[in-house]
């Protein structure tokens, strides 16, 4: 957990030391990410460590396929490192049903909850909902307990 | 990470959706209920983009079905060091797999010496330099019987040899690395299920989206890697699995977990031969 913390604050000391303008990386993104992850750390969620991201236009979605397994709950944190954007990531099973138990948005980050019912594949949607770039940079992590 | 990672990850990772891009997902407003993953493009629904779970996830659910003899799953001779690549991919993911058994089994000379065995097997591949403080971490939490942290440094351990082959340029590799440990976890899940079978746990072994990921990815390999004999095994006998893991919400029955369990023991016996 202690390491988890140093591996935050690093990223936060690494984005002070970036120009404001013109270097927005997924990295960036990241650090948001992570940093909406840390309260639930403290709940005994393990983050693993790999990460997924891009750039996307508004109003466009993206779909990730992930194998999640009846028996553990996840967290999936997105973050983005523009200023005003307004981002969110949704979780449907196979069969396309909204499955998440909780979701929230909030300044350069979202977040959903599943305790998967079934053990199979699901389908994470991310979205960039609103900003003022051509394009935005998102990043995803996760956790489990 | 590297930006490079993302960037390679988000290509692997993110395809666009405009088959549901006229879903109402307004700013502030509720999800929709349903999306229609018929209209995804096809890509999204050939799993290119599938995330591969780390050990620790099947395993963190295994805790909590019970307990099961550890020692009896755990394979502990160390298999000799193959001296093709891709079968060196491949034992480095069935180690790192073996060392979540060993965790569970509670077992800190085994987790050291596989420990030891990532280190050596990532200097046969070239990646060492991305282990060696996770091998190390792995012997001394494993000292010091600090299981949790073990399990974090194997999962850590599995992305760091993954995330040296992509800086290598050796992503089909990388593959092959989560395939060997895919194999291994399987393996051992089909043997805990069968010992004390119940609809809940086979369920676990209800993959389609990982089986076909591996069977795309192995498909696309470049012919000297699908040439390699254990390889070319896998290719062959991976699809027989297919059939056994059943649609969502189907049970998954007791004499198809011993299939399973069949074919992957076959498998992993091809990967690592005990001496």
């Amino acid at each position: 957990m202690k390491a988890f913390h140093k591996f935050v604050l690093a990223f936060f000391c690494l984005s002070l030391l970036l120009p404001a303008h013109g270097w927005a990386t997924i990295d960036d993104a990241l650090s948001f990410a992570l940093e909406a992850a840390d309260p639930y750390v403290k709940e005994g969620f393990t983050v693993r460590e790999d990460y997924w991201g891009g750039d996307l236009p508004v109003k466009q979605q993206k779909a990730i396929v992930h194998q999640l397994f009846k028996g553990n709950e996840y967290w999936f944190w997105m973050g983005t490192d523009v200023e005003n954007a307004r981002v969110s990531v949704h979780i449907y099973d196979s069969d396309g049903n909204l499955a998440e138990v909780e979701h929230w948005q909030k300044p350069h980050m979202a977040a959903a909850r599943i305790v998967p019912k079934t053990t199979g594949s699901y389908y994470l949607i991310v979205e960039i909902e609103k900003s003022d770039r051509e394009r935005t940079h998102w990043s995803l992590a996760y956790g489990f307990r | 990470m590297k930006h490079r990672d993302f960037l390679l990850s988000a290509t692997m990772a993110a395809l666009t959706l405009p088959g549901i891009g006229a879903m109402p997902l307004a700013m502030g407003q509720e999800p929709r209920q349903h999306i229609d993953v018929g209209k995804l493009p096809q890509q999204a629904t050939l799993v290119e983009d599938v995330i591969v779970p780390m050990p620790s996830e099947v395993f963190g659910v295994l805790d909590k079905l019970g307990s099961p003899n550890w020692h009896d799953v755990l394979r502990p001779d160390k298999p000799p060091v193959p001296s093709a690549r891709p079968e060196t991919a491949l034992l480095l993911g069935n180690v790192i797999a073996e060392g979540f058994i060993a965790v569970e089994a509670q077992e800190p000379e085994q987790v050291k010496k596989i420990g030891r065995t990532v280190l050596e097997l990532s200097k046969a591949m070239g990646v060492s330099k991305a282990v060696v403080a996770r091998s190390s971490a792995i012997i001394e939490f494993a000292d010091k019987k600090d299981w949790p942290r073990v399990r974090r440094e194997l999962d850590g351990a599995l992305t760091d040899v993954k995330q040296g082959m992509d800086e290598l340029h050796d992503e089909e590799l990388a593959q092959l690395v989560s395939l060997g440990g895919w194999l291994r976890g399987t393996e051992a899940l089909a043997q805990v299920v069968k010992r004390n079978y119940t609809k809940d746990s086979a369920g676990l072994l209800h993959q389609p989206a990982l089986l076909d990921y591996f069977d795309r990815r192995l498909a696309h390999m470049a012919p000297r890697l699908r040439s390699d004999e254990v390889v070319a095994k896998i290719q062959k006998r991976l699809p027989e699995i297919r059939p056994l893991i059943g649609e969502a919400d189907s049970e998954i029955s007791q004499q198809s977990v011993e299939q399973i369990r069949e074919i992957v023991h076959d498998l992993v016996n091809a990967i690592a031969p005990i001496p």
